[in-house]
């Protein structure tokens, strides 16, 4: 387990799967949760344990966000980071969208860019977000993150169709620690 | 240069499979598409065996391979429509001119419309999205003439040769295929592609179907 300045970061494990539950409301469309697809994916609790007890999972890939308390407030993530393809998807999901303002979201930005970049050398990580995601996509403009475009009609959800954008961070842009502007 | 080359889609047959191993075999298929150019030819049949089994004759599964025949030319390419989501009505595309002969010419452009046009026309889809490698332009120009939008560039997306290169992202949706019809009806008129249900004659029926209600979109 991580500790954090304001926060807990642990691998995610199957006692996780209520919370994470949570996260897949179909009113409330993420597109860390969309499937090669882009389909919303609506997982039973028995299935989300299950995935929390696969291989992936305690390899450590998949995180859960505990704040000081010890109550989940969301889950992160490098998806598919692999040497050949240098780069990653950068996933960070909270429960309330108050949260990516949060000083506690600092640390886990802290925590996956330093495994992308520092442990992991990967070139660049890779973010998406639906054109719901406001709190998202301001949390990654914020830290440097930069629009590669938008893909349109890309999920018909909730009567309509939804945008998904792609965002990206490369290690050239990502300042040292020790250059003491982080 | 003729348009009337019957160009169609069709399963592949046991008797395909020597050709298409052969394309997948050109250093072309990987560097453009996908795959492992240390494949030995056993392993190459194996995969393809897998992939057009998957292709059933009824129910449409996530992923659906044809070829693209002509009675002009034969043998075209391999049409690979990938991510099939009847939920959001939409799908990746990729396409391979295996006949070398007929890349960047009509035959190749035309043969990229039937695909796209079987995707809206007979698959009911609302979005055709498909990723091309930026060094790849004879492949992004064609789609763009076919009215797709570049929408996304994932910057040192990919490695070929020891190098990054960027990758384009496109989509096209089925409002914009219908401008591309519309505009070019006097050509389909020239060629022996049907498509008068999109771009009619003068005095053909209407383009659209009175019964298919409008197709929104977020535009």
């Amino acid at each position: 387990m991580i500790t954090a300045q304001h926060c807990f970061i642990r691998t995610a494990d199957p006692d996780d799967a209520l919370a994470l539950e949570r996260f897949y409301a179909p009113e409330k469309p993420r597109a860390a949760f969309l499937d090669r697809k882009r389909e919303l994916l609506v997982p039973t609790f028995d299935e989300l344990r299950e995935l929390l007890s696969a291989k992936e999972a305690k390899a450590g890939v998949f995180y859960t966000v505990e704040d000081r308390a010890g109550t989940i407030r969301g889950f992160c993530s490098l998806r598919g980071a692999h040497p050949e393809v240098s780069h990653a998807e950068f996933v960070v999901v909270f429960a309330d969208d108050a949260d990516y303002d949060a000083p506690f979201a600092d640390d886990v930005f802290e925590f996956l860019t330093d495994r992308a970049f520092v442990q992991l050398k990967l070139n660049k990580v890779l973010a998406q977000c639906l054109d719901s995601e406001a709190a998202f996509r301001a949390f990654l403009a914020a830290r440097g993150f930069q629009s590669d475009g938008v893909q349109r009609d890309v999920l018909f959800a909730g009567g309509r169709w939804r945008r998904l954008e792609s965002l990206s961070l490369f290690r050239s842009q990502f300042p040292p620690r020790n250059a003491g502007t982080r | 240069m003729p348009l009337k080359t019957k160009i169609f889609l069709r399963r592949a047959e046991r008797d395909d499979l020597d050709t298409i191993v052969a394309w997948m075999d050109q250093p072309d298929f990987a560097r453009f598409l996908y795959g492992d150019p240390a494949r030995s030819p056993k392993q190459i049949r194996e995969q393809i065996v897998a992939m057009l089994g998957r292709t059933t004759a009824h129910a449409l599964p996530g992923a659906v391979y044809l070829l693209i025949d002509s009675e002009a030319y034969g043998l075209i390419g391999l049409l690979s429509l990938q991510h099939l989501s009847w939920r959001n009505r939409s799908c990746t595309i990729d396409l391979y001119i295996g006949n070398l002969s007929l890349r960047n010419r009509i035959v190749a452009s035309l043969a990229a419309f039937r695909a796209i046009a079987y995707c809206f026309d007979e698959l009911n889809l609302h979005r055709v999205g498909a990723y091309i490698y930026a060094f790849n332009t004879a492949s992004w120009r064609l789609f763009e003439k076919l009215g797709a939008v570049r929408e996304l560039t994932l910057r040192d997306h990919v490695a070929r040769d020891g190098k990054l290169y960027d990758v384009y992202a496109y989509g096209l949706l089925r409002p914009e295929f219908q401008t591309f019809c519309e505009k070019h009806a006097d050509l389909f008129r020239r060629s022996d592609i049907d498509m008068r249900h999109r771009a009619p004659a003068p005095g053909d029926a209407p383009a659209h179907n009175p019964i298919e209600p409008p197709t929104e979109t977020s535009q």
